[in-house]
């Protein structure tokens, strides 16, 4: 089939294969989805929108969206979360560069069955060797042939003790321990596999993968073209004969040229309920999604400083924020409440309603903020003397409407912060220094999975946990979910860490930002998932005008 | 006229290398550089890299020594190699440099033919209704922000037609029409604020002229208004008109921001802002080089014309 399930014994891509592959995807499109209702048809270009010009084409270096979105339909990975299935899973893994997988050793290596006769846009063949070169970059292992100038997901593969090529076509990663995560991670968009043959500084200026497209040119701060790749090794894929991406850097005229028609599709990741609303109310036949990022907002409290090494004065601080005030007033109703992992229904993860309730902030506002100014009083603060904080955001109107909004919230309970706008090209080595008091963040997650949240965000001596929380207690509880095979037992688990980290403030989640996508009719077989990540490959679009 | 064009000369280059050390060192103070932009998308900063980086960008180095080098490299032609794109700087900057002259071209000349007439009207006929509606105009013009007419003026568009210019840059020899309609609307919203400028500027100019003694003889002698206006009272109204066009179009060239912006054109301003974001040191330093030099040229032409305007003026 086009894009496989683990497990499968077919060898090559025969003929029958091909035709089999066809139908299935098809049957898989219609019957899963119900979104395409005709035969697909090929050609067309896709006007796709870029909010501003990534900061390379270096998937494996950068860590935006601005990124990711237009350069996955370059690239394959191993394995790919499907098109076609609107929430990510395991059950929704299917196979890219590999035509099957299987898991041995009791967890601890994931074996991995490649396609033959892949070509990369060069020309030159695609190997095991490639994808033992491309993660053993990324993981930054001793001795890898090449380095990043910086790896954002070296965190991801950190318990990948080494990646083996028994032959061409076979690739095993051992692990220290067992992961059934790996395989959402390499599902990511962020986890494409790279050419061995080409030095990883020169994709940051060039693509050269093995995916359905080409790239034809790219115009710094205009657009970057995409063009149909012939020798996919798909056949029959991909339908469109290219994408342009469009880079437009005011939201304004991003909006302005989709209701005219001068782009298709809408730029992944704008959060903006009221605009795109607006524009289906002006044009009644748009298309408009509504979904999840993956992206969550939160306050962080600087565990460096004394003052939050009591527990009272952080309770006080989570209760003081009223979550559902967050949701009209920070994101004007586009978003959802959660704790540490997207909830439901988007994700998978996230805590039942009846356990987000329990949760600091989440109940009567009124009686939020009496229990947070006792704790204040226990912890010595109260009129007379009352506690002075600053709030550290990025300099730009979101940011700062947002931590205005933490201010107000705080002032009710007796706290005076003050702000702090920081600008943006600085804000994550200001967060790194740990050179702030409270700041108000947001995290984009890859894919819907703890392993790629827990470790990265809440793991003692992570670069990215800002906050610097370290429990080592927790730092067991995120090692056992991570090994943990049977499903419902890891979901406990992970229920039970997500609402530890939220009653002791290690990141307090103010909400999870929802998306409000648009397209014309005309855009097929282009489904956002629950992470604007993942879901970029374009292989299956087609355009029916 | 030699002695003062080599006299100009002397204050141009002294004044692009004290622009040169400006710029260099408003640079260096502004917190961060290009590797914490770097680091900034991957959402941390690994201090031993971010040494290694800057050790390789020779970002390292004493000030002095990176200022020399980036002198010498002037000198040289060699514009260096754009930190962010990893190219060079003149690769990415030369695309963009005709769309703002373009684009700062056209706004002056809707400027010029909106304000220069409107100002004329608007003096001839002083303290009459037409005088106050040009007034009124200019005024609301001035107030009006060019980049807010240019989002107003895609909403219209978009709301009105269904339709806006193309988002991506037509090239003139690809499709004139398309290029001519891409550069009409943001013109139009840059042209009309400076167009304010100039009618105010016109019309004081004017009045003040047509209070001469040679008028009142021009009308004396029974010529026409218009003959006294247009060939008399407006050529040496003109030279305060003259300094503000030369003003205004050295400042459009690299206040075109927001305009580029709003109508996605490619152009240096645009462009500019974004390398100061990224501390793109290579590109903001030869972009700003660059402005300068426009600013020096615009001025040295509008003082050129005066002398053709007003053969009283003379060169020494």
């Amino acid at each position: 089939m086009s894009m496989q399930r683990g497990g499968s014994r077919s060898g090559g891509f025969s003929a029958f294969g091909g035709r089999l592959a066809i139908l299935l995807t098809l049957i898989i499109a219609f019957g899963g989805t119900g979104w395409a209702a005709s035969t697909p048809k090929y050609g067309g270009v896709l006007t796709a929108t870029e909010s501003d010009t990534p900061p390379s084409l270096s998937i494996h270096e950068e860590a935006t969206i601005a990124t990711v979105w237009p350069m996955m339909p370059c690239y394959n990975n191993l394995v790919l979360f499907d098109p076609f299935k609107k929430q990510e899973n395991v059950g929704t893994v299917i196979g890219e560069l590999a035509e099957r997988w299987e898991w041995r050793d009791g967890g601890k290596a994931l074996l991995f069955h490649l396609r033959r006769g892949v070509k990369w846009h060069d020309g030159q063949p695609f190997s095991s060797t490639d994808v033992k070169f491309t993660f053993d970059v990324v993981r930054e292992a001793p001795g890898a042939p090449a380095k990043l100038r910086v790896s954002p997901r070296k965190l991801w593969y950190e318990n990948v003790a080494s990646i083996e090529t028994p032959d061409a076509e076979t690739v095993i990663f051992h692990l220290k321990r067992p992961q059934p995560s790996l395989i959402l991670m390499l599902a990511a968009g962020y986890s494409p596999v790279y050419p061995a043959h080409v030095p990883p500084a020169e994709l940051r200026t060039k693509c050269l993968g093995t995916g359905p497209f080409k790239l034809k040119e790219y115009r710094q701060g205009e657009y970057i073209d995409l063009v149909k790749n012939p020798d996919y090794f798909i056949k029959g894929r991909p339908y469109l004969d290219g994408i342009r991406y469009v880079i437009i850097r005011e939201r304004g005229t991003r909006y302005a040229g989709i209701q005219a028609g001068r782009q298709d599709v809408a730029y992944p990741l704008e959060i903006a309920k009221t605009i795109a609303e607006s524009v289906k109310k002006a044009v009644p036949g748009m298309v408009l999604v509504e979904t999840s990022t993956n992206l969550n907002d939160n306050l962080l409290l600087n565990f460096r400083r004394p003052i939050f090494e009591d527990a009272r004065i952080r309770r006080a601080i989570n209760l003081a924020i009223d979550r559902k005030g967050y949701v009209q007033a920070g994101r004007q109703g586009a978003a959802v409440l959660g704790g540490v992992m997207l909830p439901k229904p988007y994700g998978v993860w996230g805590l039942s309603e009846k356990e987000l309730g329990k949760l600091p902030g989440m109940g009567d506002p009124a009686k939020n903020k009496e229990e947070a100014r006792q704790l204040l009083a226990q912890a010595g603060y109260g009129p007379g003397k009352p506690l002075k904080l600053s709030v550290s955001t990025r300099a730009s109107s979101f940011y700062v409407d947002l931590a205005s909004f933490i201010i107000d919230q705080l002032k009710q309970v007796g706290i005076e912060a003050t702000l702090e706008q920081v600008e943006t090209g600085i804000w994550h080595a200001k967060l790194t220094r740990r050179d702030y008091e409270m700041a108000v963040n947001n995290t984009g997650l890859g894919p819907d999975d703890p392993d790629a949240n827990l470790y990265e965000n809440f793991k003692c001596g992570s670069p990215r946990n800002y906050s610097d929380y370290c429990n080592p207690e927790v730092d067991r509880l995120i090692d056992e979910q991570s090994q943990t095979p049977d499903f419902a037992k890891r979901l406990r688990l992970v229920h039970d860490l997500d609402t530890r980290l939220q009653l002791e403030g290690a990141r307090i989640i103010l909400g999870w930002a929802k998306e409000y996508y648009l397209m014309w009719p005309y855009v097929k077989n282009l489904i956002p998932h629950q992470s604007v990540y993942n879901y970029g490959r374009m292989q299956e679009v087609w355009l029916d005008r | 006229m030699r002695t003062y064009v080599l006299t100009r000369v002397a204050i141009a280059v002294l004044t692009l290398l004290g622009m040169s050390v400006v710029i260099f060192v408003l640079l260096r103070i502004a917190p961060g550089d290009v590797v914490d932009m770097i680091f900034a998308s991957a959402g941390y900063v690994d201090p031993a890299a971010k040494t290694e980086i800057q050790r390789e960008l020779g970002l390292d180095r004493p000030i002095t020594v990176q200022y020399a080098r980036w002198l010498g490299e002037i000198l040289r032609g060699d514009l260096g190699k754009s930190y962010r794109y990893d190219i060079p700087a003149w690769q990415v900057v030369r695309p963009r440099i005709p769309i703002t002259v373009e684009l700062a071209i056209l706004a002056m000349l809707v400027a010029s033919l909106i304000g220069i007439p409107a100002g004329v009207v608007s003096a001839v006929r002083q303290d009459r209704w037409m005088d106050y509606v040009m007034r009124i105009l200019s005024l609301a013009g001035l107030s009006m922000p060019s980049f807010w007419l240019g989002m107003v003026i895609i909403l219209l568009l978009v709301w009105g037609l269904g339709w806006i210019p193309a988002l991506t840059y037509v090239s003139p020899f690809q499709d004139l029409k398309a290029h001519l309609l891409q550069f009409l609307f943001p013109a139009l919203a840059v042209g009309s604020r400076s167009s304010a400028l100039i009618m105010r500027i016109t019309r004081s100019s004017l009045l003040e002229v047509m209070r001469e003694d040679y008028i009142r003889t021009a009308y004396a002698k029974g010529q026409r208004e218009r003959v006294v206006v247009w060939r008399h009272a407006l050529k040496n109204a003109f030279l305060p008109v003259l300094t503000v066009l030369g003003i205004e179009f050295a400042f459009l060239i690299g206040g075109l921001v927001v305009t580029e912006t709003v109508f996605n054109l490619p152009g240096v301003a645009r462009f500019l802002v974004e390398a100061i974001l990224w501390r793109d040191y290579p590109v903001v330093q030869n972009l700003v080089m660059f402005i300068a030099v426009v600013v020096i040229l615009a001025n040295f032409a509008v003082d050129v014309l005066y002398g053709w305007l007003d053969p009283r003026v003379r060169y020494g």
